[in-house]
């Protein structure tokens, strides 16, 4: 039995279908968690490991497309594949749009639903390196001096040691010894690589 | 030939040929007492007018001591006779007095046979003989005994005892009765008295008559005769009167087709009229009994009527049933009869009469109504199904899909190895559930769309409550719509069909969600009770919807619907079911309750004894 990293939540009123796709999903590797109410799933969900949801539309109390835009608005980054009976398209166009990993009809082909799964895992995993490398550039970004600051804004903005230098009313040696450390403390090699950083700051 | 000979025989050939009359009356109904009491008395007139006729004619005084002794014991007992008859006859007179005049007369009779010669002489000394009516006569002249005066009080006593009685029965104030009173007792008091008389003016010698009490008596046997001639009259009238009520009787019953027959509990003896043999097979002279009767009933029915009868029999004292009557070579036929019985003094069945009438047209009548209104609520099942169809298809759905799941799942868990059986086997017993939970689905469906005769049977309404919210469940969570059920705890059964009930009940769910429609989703609410109200079932389904129209019975007539698409046929054929279920189906407005409507189904309970 081969393991997949990631957790696989389940979502669906009816007992018999938790059990039968935790069956399939156990023998694929993945690790798996089912409930049959929102309720239920909204108090035990913890977003510390790469998960994915996948949820039956048609929810008693609390409607499966409801839950996504709860999830979505309190920011819970949970990549979603919607289960249903009879989905029609309009429901299919709104789930993808607030930007459901897939809208599948029951019953599903074990392929399809596992293709989907991966994929909502993998893309998990990326929002997770994502989240995780901008947090650990905002940890390097407080690291520098609010010179090195001035500096690096500058750079990224694409102004030259010469102008910099006069902007800040320092040598342009000056300048060069600051760029350097900015370029170390943020962790990159080229220009290019900080710009990358800044945008993903937010600082450009 | 004289006067005397004339009116005597006259006399006692009259009283014959009356004592030959009654005497064949009693012969042939030996109920009539009263007319063979009156052939005896006029026998006795008759034999007492022919010792009279000797007396007179007799001319040597051994001769007519004989003649004397011997006349008492035709007068006596024709006395005794009358005193019987006025009992019998009058029904009134006192006992006491009756069985001393009786003791009395007898004692005088014995008198009569201890002394010499009669009663009235100890010895006849001579005879006097003198013209009458044209002949010569005799009368005795002797020595007379001192228990004359017996013989004479015995004659007041009788003349008491028949004064007492007229009296008593004029008194009845029946106007026959003071007609009989008046006729019989008049004439009874009249000439005991006038013979009485004659009898003292003879034996006393005062005024010599010759012996003539039987022409009195003669007068009484008449004035008999024509009261029972009267009786005979009445009763001929009586009679004709009953033959023409009987044929009236024929007449209506033959317009109405309607056999009767008539059964002696106790003689096992049958009596039929001819178009209850006609009805049942039986040729005119052919004889009825129960077994005849029975053979000819549709094997399906005989038990069941064996124990109406025997019901009737026993306790209820009638009955009323509907049956089938199979006669070789006619087609089958539906008979109704109503029969009630009739008990003796014991309180044991005596007889049962009944009424039996061919209903066969009105059953084939019935029968295409009943098909016609079942091809409509099927019409309206396979409508309904159009609104049921999102349900029915997660209902189907939902099974299907954890079975396609729970099999890729074993594919893959087989390809394993070591493969895991246990596992396995788990997952095969989920997935026979799921197929027989899918076919419960696809059953119920069927059942709803099948075309097929109604039955009846007894069914708990809480079964059938649970199943229609359970094949409903997904549309009214679809709808938003909330349902609050109130159910009591004990079963409660009906006698019904199950789909129709069912289908009824969609109707109503269906409806309520309709009426619900625009609200918000927190007031979309539903509530099914069930309660039981005097021998019966209430089923009520509230809704908080836009309510009925002013007018609540609008919504019962045919093609009134205030949905879009609506037919306005689902409530009157949800009517029609319910009354072919003799109950009740009705509307009311929620009114205090809040806003909406509530349906109510009223059907009889069956009590858990009845099969």
């Amino acid at each position: 039995m081969n393991t997949e990293s990631g957790t696989v939540y389940l979502l669906d009123d009816e007992v018999g279908m938790i059990k039968a796709l935790t069956r399939l999903l156990t023998i694929e590797g993945f690790t798996v968690r089912g409930f049959t109410s929102a309720k239920a799933f909204l108090d035990m969900y913890a977003p510390s490991e790469a998960s994915c949801l996948v949820l039956d539309v048609a929810m008693p109390e609390l409607n499966g497309l409801d839950l996504q835009q709860r999830l979505t608005r309190s920011g819970v980054l949970l990549p979603i594949i919607f289960l249903t009976g009879h989905g029609d398209i309009p429901m299919s166009v709104q789930a993808i749009r607030a930007g459901a990993v897939d809208f599948l009809t029951k019953p599903v082909n074990d392929a399809d639903l596992l293709r989907a799964v991966r994929t909502a895992l993998e893309q998990a995993v990326k929002q997770r390196d994502l989240i995780s490398k901008t947090a650990l550039l905002h940890e390097r970004h407080a690291r520098l001096t609010p010179r090195e600051r001035e500096v690096m804004e500058r750079v990224v903005a694409g102004q030259l040691n010469k102008q910099i230098a006069s902007d800040l009313g320092t040598g342009e040696h000056t300048i060069k010894v600051h760029r350097a450390r900015v370029m170390e403390k943020m962790g990159v090699e080229s220009l290019a690589d900080l710009v990358r950083a800044a945008e993903r700051l937010g600082k450009k | 030939m004289s006067w005397v000979t004339v009116i005597w025989s006259m006399s006692a050939s009259a009283c014959l040929t009356l004592a030959v009359v009654h005497g064949s009356i009693w012969f042939k109904n030996r109920a009539a007492h009263a007319n063979l009491l009156f052939a005896m008395m006029a026998v006795l007139v008759a034999v007492f007018g022919m010792f009279e006729f000797l007396l007179m004619r007799s001319t040597t005084i051994a001769e007519y001591s004989w003649l004397h002794r011997w006349g008492h014991v035709p007068a006596e007992l024709l006395i005794i006779s009358m005193l019987v008859f006025v009992r019998l006859y009058f029904g009134t007179g006192r006992a006491w007095l009756f069985w001393l005049v009786v003791g009395w007369r007898l004692l005088a009779l014995a008198l009569n046979f201890l002394s010499p010669t009669s009663l009235n002489f100890t010895e006849i000394t001579a005879l006097r003989q003198f013209a009458f009516l044209g002949e010569t006569v005799s009368v005795p002249v002797g020595i007379p005994t001192p228990w004359a005066r017996i013989g004479e009080s015995g004659i007041l006593l009788t003349l008491i005892f028949f004064a007492d009685a007229t009296v008593s029965l004029y008194r009845r104030r029946n106007t026959r009765e003071r007609h009989r009173a008046l006729f019989v007792g008049g004439s009874l008091l009249a000439c005991i008295g006038g013979a009485m008389v004659i009898a003292i003016l003879n034996h006393t010698g005062l005024f010599p008559v010759p012996y003539c009490a039987s022409l009195f008596f003669l007068l009484i046997v008449l004035a008999m005769a024509y009261e029972l001639g009267q009786d005979m009259l009445n009763a001929a009238e009586i009679a004709r009167e009953l033959g023409e009520t009987e044929q009236r009787m024929t007449l209506a019953t033959e317009a109405a087709n309607l056999g009767i027959w008539i059964r002696d509990v106790v003689r096992n003896e049958v009596w039929a009229s001819d178009k209850w043999r006609e009805m049942f097979g039986f040729t005119k002279s052919e004889p009825i009994d129960l077994n005849g009767f029975f053979q000819r009933l549709h094997p399906d029915d005989r038990e069941t009527i064996r124990q109406t009868l025997a019901n009737a029999l026993e306790r209820d004292g009638h009955y009323e049933a509907e049956y089938r009557v199979m006669i070789p070579g006619q087609p089958l036929r539906w008979i109704t009869s109503r029969g009630r019985v009739e008990f003796n003094g014991n309180g044991k069945p005596a007889c049962v009469r009944s009424v039996s009438m061919d209903i066969t047209q009105h059953k084939q009548a019935d029968l295409e109504i009943q098909l016609q209104r079942e091809a409509l609520a099927h019409l309206s099942r396979v409508t309904m199904l159009g609104e049921l169809s999102g349900s029915l298809a997660h209902e189907l759905n939902q099974p299907l899909a954890i079975i396609l799941t729970n099999a890729q799942a074993l594919q893959r868990l087989l390809r394993q190895s070591p493969p895991d059986i246990a596992g396995a086997n788990e997952i095969l017993q989920d997935i026979v559930g799921e197929d027989r939970r899918a076919s419960e689905v696809i059953r119920r469906l069927r059942a709803l769309l099948k075309h097929e005769e109604s039955t009846r049977q007894p069914l708990s309404m809480n079964e059938i409550i649970e199943e229609v919210l359970r094949i409903v469940r997904t549309d009214l969570s679809g709808r938003g719509v909330t349902v609050q059920r109130v159910l009591p705890d004990r079963v409660l059964k009906v006698l019904g069909d199950r789909i129709q009930l069912q289908q009824v009940l969609l109707n109503l769910i269906f409806n309520a969600c309709d009426a619900m429609s625009s609200n918000p989703l927190a007031d979309r609410r539903m509530s099914i009770v069930m309660t039981h109200h005097n021998e019966s079932v209430r089923v009520s389904v509230s809704d908080t919807g836009c309510g009925l129209p002013l007018e609540a019975e609008q919504v019962f007539k045919p093609f009134y619907s205030t949905k879009a698409h609506g037919l306005g046929l689902g409530l009157p054929i949800c009517r029609s079911i319910i009354l072919a279920h003799q109950g009740r189906l009705w509307a009311e407005a929620n009114g205090a309750g809040g806003p909406g409507s509530t349906f109510h189904i009223e059907l009889p309970a069956v009590t858990e004894e009845t099969p």
